[in-house]
């Protein structure tokens, strides 16, 4: 740098300074600027929310559903400070973790089954097609009556949920996976086992990845509405406890807590995708 | 006609997945009237397919099925219609006024985000379960795939054509006339293939919670009165309207925005 600058004639090198002194205040704030207006669309909406009942008077009918911030914020810590958010979202996480895991046990095989046989593949588009258009809460009732009002009924809509998008898409990496890799691994000597864990399984993997992204978000969506008509215990019982109880605080929190959950879990998959694509020169972005 | 000269294929060739399809579906239905000569038949627990057909003949000739549908139908549209209303100029004008796109996207992206779902049971509570409480339910699920799709498209206007308009002395509402809302508008249909879907999740969650007519009232009272044909001729009603909207969108989006295919 030094260098360079001492090779300049004095007029530039002051224009440069002059650029140096004035550019980097000015992209600061063009750097900063989409974070200010977010955070502070975000702040101002809080503001308002907070301070709303002291500018509009309310009836007390009104009262009654109306919540602020603060004590939500308030209701929040004192969930995680007793711990007593820790039982019931337990009950969710098991029904959320085992409707998952088993989704991906049977969407995998599956979507890579129908990938490799057009005529499979023909015999089950119907089914797929309609389950996939249909929101899968429409079986809600049903699956209370053959599983009953507990566990096994929330695992049964989440896995119904997080199924098709798992499917949908490893069908869709396998169906776009390289057919000359293929028939090269195939005159290797290759079976079909070999040609799934060589070629198949890896290039699909980032539709893969972002199937289970979609996967996660049915998965919560299962267990909430899950929670809400047929269950006993969970945090979506609290949350629809709460609500006709007029604990408005509480379904917010609640509201928060899965919201958070799923952030993070859809953010952590992200990660993994980032990181398992690495190597791809341009299919970064693929699906 | 020219096409049958030029391409010789047989029928069951060219209507192969087509075939292999219908016949699964067939061949599915007709193992499920089937399975019950072996397996012991519970009528409290599962239906045969004779049975839905005889309880849908009873539920299309007593009228009840198009009334619930009816009735259901109501906050769909309302709802789906607001959500079109509100949520596609607030993308357009969140895509095209970087300042106010830098404000809203992260709150909507917290709000899209969120199970929304959640929401539900405060929202049946404040507004109830009538026409608009449900419409209400569903405009809240399905407004923000029009948001981020309307968004999305307004970045994906050429830059070009802006240009040649403000050259040839367009203002900003020939801007929005002639170039952003036609590039837009393939975004918004592919949204409405979303939040058709979601809007559908949030009809029956507001009728599974507390409605007396509907057509997600219908499929949990036939559940509870262990109606299995009943509920079952419900749940396939919803099923093949669902493919319906979906499958007619993608036609729509393919027939009118034929360079998009594929994306």
């Amino acid at each position: 740098m030094a260098e360079t600058q001492t090779l300049q004639t004095p007029v530039v090198a002051a224009r440069d300074r002059a650029e140096e002194s004035d550019a980097p205040a000015r992209s600061l704030w063009r750097r900063m600027e989409p974070w200010a207006f977010g955070l502070g669309s975000i702040v101002v909406l809080l503001l308002v929310w907070q301070f709303l009942p002291s500018f509009v008077p309310m009836k007390a009918g009104t009262k009654l559903f109306f919540t602020v911030p603060s004590h939500i914020a308030g209701t929040l810590w004192r969930m995680f400070a007793t711990g007593s958010v820790w039982a019931p979202l337990g009950v969710s996480a098991t029904a959320f973790a085992i409707g998952l895991g088993l989704a991906i046990a049977a969407g995998l095989p599956l979507g890579i089954l129908l990938g490799r046989s057009t005529v499979l593949n023909a015999m089950f588009d119907p089914f797929i097609t309609a389950f996939n258009a249909t929101p899968r809460l429409v079986f809600l009732p049903l699956l209370m009556l053959w599983f009953g009002i507990g566990l096994w009924s929330k695992v049964a809509i989440v896995f119904l949920g997080a199924l098709f998008p798992l499917l949908i898409n490893t069908y869709e990496g396998v169906r776009n996976s390289d057919k000359l890799l293929i028939n090269v691994v195939r005159s290797f000597g290759a079976n079909e086992w070999d040609i799934a864990r060589l070629v198949v399984l890896p290039n699909s993997l980032p539709f893969i990845i972002v199937g289970l992204r979609l996967a996660i978000g049915r998965a919560i969506l299962g267990v909430v509405v899950a929670e809400f008509f047929g269950a006993q215990d969970g945090l979506g019982v609290i949350m629809v406890r709460a609500a006709s109880g007029f604990r408005v605080d509480v379904v917010f929190a609640g509201l928060i807590i899965f919201a958070g959950l799923s952030l993070l879990m859809t953010g952590l998959v992200q990660l993994l995708e980032k990181r398992m694509s690495r190597w791809r020169p341009d299919h970064a972005n693929a699906g | 006609m020219a096409e049958e000269t030029t391409v010789r294929q047989s029928f069951a060739a060219r209507y192969r997945n087509f075939l292999l399809g219908a016949l699964a579906v067939v061949l599915f239905f007709a193992a499920w009237q089937a399975v019950f000569l072996w397996v012991p038949f519970n009528p409290l627990f599962i239906t045969k397919p004779s049975l839905i057909a005889a309880g849908y003949v009873d539920l299309i000739e007593s009228g009840e099925l198009f009334h619930d549908l009816a009735v259901s139908s109501v906050p769909f549209f309302l709802g789906l219609g607001a959500a079109v209303i509100i949520g596609v100029p607030l993308g357009i004008l969140m895509g095209w006024r970087p300042r106010v796109g830098y404000a809203l996207d992260p709150l909507m992206t917290i709000f899209y985000a969120s199970p929304l779902v959640a929401l539900a049971p405060l929202l049946v509570i404040f507004f109830g379960v009538g026409v608009w409480g449900k419409s209400i339910i569903v405009f809240t699920l399905s407004v923000f795939p029009f948001i981020f799709n309307a968004y999305a498209g307004v970045h994906a206007v050429d830059r070009l054509l802006i240009n040649v308009v403000r050259s040839l002395g367009g203002g900003e509402w020939a801007l929005y006339r002639k170039v952003i809302f036609p590039s837009v508008l393939p975004y918004i249909v592919a949204a409405s293939r979303v939040a058709v879907g979601r809007a559908l999740i949030a009809v029956l969650v507001g009728e599974f919670f507390a409605a007396s007519e509907g057509i997600g009232f219908a499929i949990s009272r036939f559940g509870d009165i262990f109606a299995m044909d009943r509920m079952f001729g419900c749940i396939l009603t919803v099923m093949v309207i669902a493919v319906i909207l979906t499958e007619g969108i993608r036609w729509a989006e393919r027939a009118a925005f034929p360079w998009r295919v594929g994306r």
